[in-house]
């Protein structure tokens, strides 16, 4: 059987080796329910000189493999494979190299703003705790980034100016029972005021950030 | 070449990774993380979040739990290790939750029967479900990492272990992002590395991570390894699309009470499913399969409509919904197979290891200096694991191996580097970008992908398992003529370089005990010995390099006289 061939483009780059952003294609096969990952994979197979690009889960539980199509942040693993679609490394984020976004900016961030609940050592379990709906919908963040490359107020690597995704970090402890650090504090400091509340901050995985996250901590009802 | 200089080395950032740094580090060790994804990531990222707890019921006790291991293992457990797990399974969401995850509770803030699981192979419920899944596990390990004193290194690949005398002297890695070597020198490394299913790529559930790399990194070192032919398959997972082959669908205790399995011919092949372990439905499977009963896309049918006519029934949907199983479901075969409304196709995929390195109660290895906890350790589940323990065995051992390798490192003077060895193994790594050779590394490791789930499967024989030793030598002779992109930061081909010459190895020893053991037991199903014989075989297989080759023993299962 042989598979109906489309084709794709894909944004490559090598900031270190001095290669500005140029589009290139490829033929990828496009059988019934191909994803954007999957002709990633395949690209890599057969081409010598493949784009670079993250894969972890397959399965929309990682996060890892988060791209920009046709200019909007999506999971590539969940994404239907479509002719002539323009793939990108995500936006407003640090490219490493072709579609893999750096990553090693964010457990500085943890460290600088101490996100993480204080140390109780191990205790009597289980201590009796009440948390509300919305730290179960937030602990499910898969850290894809989408949310940064979707809000035109975030610049990445300036901590006064965070995004989304900062907000849904600081949020999880905000709804933590245990937590008792001012987390709006933080959120001021991480520029929160400069949210227009335009909600572009839309998650692949239908997380409520600017209800659950942005807004409470904003002090916006 | 600067090396760096610690106490203690852990490798691997998933959940016994972390619990070993954090508590290595608190007890006043200088420790080094590193891990080839992001701190936090490995396949306790992508898990249902579900950890095996204990006593939550008044008639749970670690005794009742033992026994289900080994019930559930087939007696192939390491007894000491099982003991420690029943033991203190009490402690594993304790643990989880100091470090800042959060289990779903009761109205009254507590943890009670309405609020945990009985996992399949489990006699009570005991098992709870943690905010967020694994994802949420996942955040509060890399949040208690960052409130650690340890030293992290992300998205580093650890090539080689050095050791002096028969002892660990530290490690050579390669920091992808950077694209540079990385020489530490440490008198203990604890192994986290996880397991190997993304050797049976597209048939795992597993991380792309997950490529075996402890295995064959302890072995070359000299340490043991054993039952490493028990490799576990769920038997429910999607049989197409290709993007989605091998994606979990279920497990056994998810099926419901009518839950039914059905060859192409819609014949009835097994029910009462729920309460069978993992192993058992496998390999119902792989035998069906191998007859040749299969449906045009490889698979078995999974039945699940007539649970729609009961209540338990529609429960068990319920479940299926919250756990996500269903949207995947639906993106592979529609919408009516969301609604039950029709059978799933389904077929086995690799979802851990229960054999990997050998070691004692505190994860201590037979090489000195060098400790194994979670998936990379081998002995706790035997010949099958349960449901849910996997990730209450990574907080449990995970702390003790912490624990054991800080005091070893108090107690320990430094051996010297091996700085020649550290110099070729980073040179050897240096060499392979714009390497022009035969072969793309990604075309071999397909190939041994390919020869591994064709050939050392969920049913295996002497026939087949023979020539998969054969053709493993040949890509193994094949893999020293390599041709990859010149790119030195974030190469897909070098990584995948460096994971095949592990995953040789590995393979090899998986390979090779599964020819060793001639009986059926869990996991392990040979067509030629399709009973367990626990006359002969109720014995481990204890893998070791010896003379620069691989030695296979049998000996008594330990612990047991």
């Amino acid at each position: 059987m042989t598979d109906h061939m489309i084709s794709i483009s894909v944004e490559r780059s090598d900031p270190e080796r001095g290669r500005e952003p140029a589009i290139e294609t490829y033929e990828v096969p496009a059988e019934a329910g191909a994803t954007v990952l999957g002709a990633l994979l395949h690209i890599y197979e057969t081409c010598e000189s493949s784009p670079a690009f993250r894969c972890g889960c397959r399965n929309q539980d990682c996060g890892l493999c988060a791209v920009d199509v046709n200019g909007r942040p999506r999971l590539a693993c969940i994404t239907p494979l479509r002719k002539g679609m323009v793939i990108r490394p995500l936006r407003r984020l640090p490219v490493a190299r072709d579609l893999i976004i750096d990553r090693r900016w964010i457990m500085p961030f943890l460290e600088r703003f101490d996100l993480f609940v204080r140390d109780g050592g191990l205790r009597e379990w289980p201590p009796r705790l009440s948390a509300p709906a919305e730290h179960a919908r937030l602990a499910a963040c898969t850290e894809c980034l989408s949310c940064l490359a979707a809000c035109p107020s975030f610049e990445a690597g300036r901590d006064e100016i965070g995004g989304p995704y900062h907000f849904v970090k600081l949020a999880q402890l905000y709804w933590d029972p245990r937590d008792g650090a001012d987390r709006r504090a933080q959120a001021a400091l991480l520029g929160i005021a400069r949210c227009p509340a335009c909600r572009k901050c839309a998650c692949p995985l239908g997380i409520p950030v600017y209800r659950a996250a942005v807004a409470p901590l904003a002090g916006v009802r | 070449m600067e090396a760096r200089e610690y106490d203690i080395v852990c490798i691997g950032a998933g959940g016994a990774g972390v619990t070993a740094a954090i508590t290595a580090a608190a007890a006043g060790a200088r420790v080094l993380l590193l891990s080839k994804d992001p701190i936090g990531y490995g396949n306790t990222r992508i898990a249902v979040g579900v950890v095996a707890s204990c006593g939550i019921l008044p008639a749970d006790s670690p005794d009742v739990f033992y026994e289900d291991l080994v019930v559930g293992g087939e007696h192939l457990n390491n007894p000491k290790l099982a003991r420690v797990m029943a033991e203190e399974a009490a402690l594993a969401p304790a643990i989880a939750e100091s470090q800042g995850a959060l289990f779903a509770r009761d109205a009254g803030g507590g943890i009670s029967r309405g609020v945990a699981m009985r996992a399949g192979g489990h006699r009570y419920h005991r098992s709870v479900k943690a905010h967020g899944k694994g994802i949420g596990l996942s955040q509060a390990l890399r949040a208690a990492a960052a409130r650690s004193a340890v030293d992290v290194l992300e998205e580093t690949v650890t090539v080689r272990l050095l050791s002096d005398g028969g002892r660990i002297a530290g490690l050579v890695a390669w920091d992808l992002a950077a694209g540079a070597p990385v020489v530490v020198r440490a008198p203990a490394v604890i192994l986290a590395t996880g397991g190997l299913g993304w050797m049976y790529y597209p048939h795992t559930d597993c991380m792309r991570s997950a490529t075996g790399d402890g295995y064959a990194l302890g072995y070359e070192a000299g340490a043991e390894l054993v039952d490493m032919e028990q490799v576990q398959f769920l038997p429910f997972s999607c049989t197409h699309p290709a993007s989605m082959v091998g994606i979990f669908l279920g497990e056994p205790s998810f099926v419901g009470p009518q839950g039914r399995l059905l060859d192409a011919h819609e014949r009835e092949l097994l029910v009462g499913m729920e309460t069978m372990t993992r192993a058992q439905v496998s390999r119902v499977m792989a035998l069906e399969l191998r007859k040749g009963n299969g449906t045009k896309h490889g698979g078995l049918l999974l039945d699940l409509r007539q649970n729609l006519e009961t209540p338990r029934g529609r429960a068990a949907w319920q479940t299926m919904k919250d756990v996500g199983l269903l949207d995947i479901a639906k993106r592979a075969y529609g919408p009516k197979a969301y609604a039950w409304q029709e059978p799933w196709d389904v077929v086995p995929t690799v979802h851990f290891h229960m054999g990997g390195l050998r070691i004692d109660e505190h994860g201590a290895t037979s090489l000195a200096g060098l400790y194994a906890a979670g998936e990379a350790a081998g002995g706790v589940h035997g010949a099958c694991r349960l449901g849910s323990v996997a990730l209450a065995e990574l907080f449990v051992f995970g702390r003790r191996a912490g624990l054991a390798a800080a005091e070893f490192a108090r107690g320990a003077d430094r051996p010297p580097l091996p700085r020649d060895e550290a110099a070729e193994a980073a040179a050897n790594v240096a060499r392979l970008p714009g390497a022009r050779g035969e072969h793309r590394p990604v075309t071999l490791v397909r190939q041994l992908q390919r020869l591994m789930w064709d050939k050392v499967g969920a049913v295996r024989d002497e026939t087949e398992l023979s020539a998969a030793v054969a053709e493993l030598r040949s890509l193994a002779d094949q893999a020293r003529s390599l041709r990859l992109g010149p790119e030195r930061r974030q190469s897909l081909d070098l990584l995948d370089a460096l994971e095949l010459r592990l995953m040789l190895l590995t393979a090899d020893i998986v390979t090779r005990s599964a020819l060793c053991r001639q009986e059926t037991r869990g996991a392990h199903v040979r067509a030629d010995y399709p009973d367990r014989d626990d006359a002969r075989w109720l014995a481990n297989i204890v893998a070791r390099r010896q003379n620069g080759g691989l030695s296979l023993a049998v000996e008594p299962l330990a612990g047991v006289q």
